[in-house]
């Protein structure tokens, strides 16, 4: 069976030997084909872009932001180490019964420390305690000691029991002390 | 028959029409050149884009660990201006406690715990010590307890115990 061939006869209008009808037809499928192009593919790329390139740029924002948080901090941090580093170092270190005695020996005359125990502080801190046994001239000797001990390469805090008895002339001072340290030094210095 | 001009080929497409042909194939070129321009455009927004999330992740894992030497450093530097302020006050404990003593009394020991204090000294007559000692530890403590001994001379040895009510209060501290 022989399908009918349909045939489409243009009409022919020539200007200056151009075929008008034909350069028409051709534009209207250039435009068709330009719309068609525009829909679905560049219009769908520019959006692709738009959206990759907003992300692009909130992301920039927020890692400009913490970049700027982070140093923030981490100037603080600075700040505050540099601030406490007495404090910092004090903490790390281990209490040492004959520099403790070197220090305290302008103040009293050390006849015995005993340690006690030692228990976590605060999770953090192992506080030691120790009690002191030393001989003194005069009560201020003992408020100098007190006044003083914030520059001591420890922590140490004074503690009751507070024992003072009149001996000749010198008193007999018994008093306890706690020495606080940071358990991660601890740590630290064990893996070294 | 014989011609004397050669016989034209035949052209497939009149030159108009190759003349759009061609400038359809270059508009598509550019078309398609342009859209996969942007979408390799985005693929690099995408990939820079996924480089700085990764380095928001370190970045706040990094802020995480510095706030918290930040907040280490703070409870030590508060640990320690808290055990200074102890220190302090124990000092002044001390200081309140002696400069308490009258004149014609005599203090030979005394024991000071968390809750407590215990005085042994001499006193000249029971009034004195009831009258210039006894009111002020009565002021800081809740039980006072004042027992007395007769010395060969006529003056008395006492042994004063002071508590206070609650377990965990201190006068001092």
């Amino acid at each position: 069976m022989k399908l009918p061939s349909i045939k489409i006869k243009l009409p022919k209008l020539k200007i200056y030997g151009i075929d008008v009808i034909k350069n028409a037809l051709f534009f209207a499928f250039y435009i068709s084909m330009t719309l068609f192009i525009i829909a679905f593919i560049i219009a769908p790329s520019v959006k692709i872009f738009k959206n990759a390139k907003n992300s692009y740029f909130l992301s920039k924002q927020e890692f400009d932001n913490t970049k700027q948080n982070y140093r923030h901090i981490l100037e603080q941090l600075t700040k505050l180490q540099n601030q406490n580093q007495q404090i910092l170092n004090a903490f790390k270190r281990n209490f040492n019964e004959n520099n403790f005695k070197l220090f305290a020996k302008d103040y009293m005359n050390i006849i015995k420390i005993t340690k006690q125990k030692t228990i976590p502080y605060k999770n953090q801190f192992a506080k030691t305690s120790y009690i002191i046994t030393a001989q003194i001239k005069s009560p201020k000797n003992f408020y100098d000691f007190i006044n003083n001990i914030k520059n001591y390469k420890n922590i140490i805090r004074v503690y009751f029991p507070i024992d003072f008895e009149k001996s000749n002339k010198e008193i007999n001072l018994t008093f306890k002390i706690e020495t606080y340290r940071l358990l991660t030094a601890k740590a630290e210095e064990k893996a070294h | 028959m014989y011609s004397f001009t050669k016989p034209k080929k035949k052209q497939f497409f009149k030159e108009d029409t190759k003349l759009w042909l061609v400038f359809y194939a270059i508009s598509v070129f550019l078309y398609v050149s342009f859209a996969l321009f942007l979408l390799v455009k985005a693929y690099f927004y995408s990939k820079n884009n996924q480089i700085y999330n990764q380095n928001i992740i370190t970045l706040n894992t990094k802020i995480s660990s510095l706030t918290l030497q930040k907040e280490n450093i703070k409870l030590q530097k508060t640990i320690y201006e808290d055990i200074m302020v102890k220190n302090s006050l124990i000092k002044d404990s001390i200081k309140n406690l002696l400069d308490l003593i009258p004149d014609p009394i005599t203090l030979n020991k005394f024991l000071l715990k968390k809750d407590s204090l215990i005085i042994y000294g001499i006193t000249p007559t029971k009034d004195v010590y009831n009258l210039l000692m006894l009111p002020p530890l009565e002021s800081i403590f809740t039980k006072t307890d004042t027992t007395f001994y007769q010395m060969p001379n006529g003056w008395y040895k006492f042994k004063s115990i002071n508590k206070l009510k609650g377990n965990n209060e201190t006068a001092f501290n």
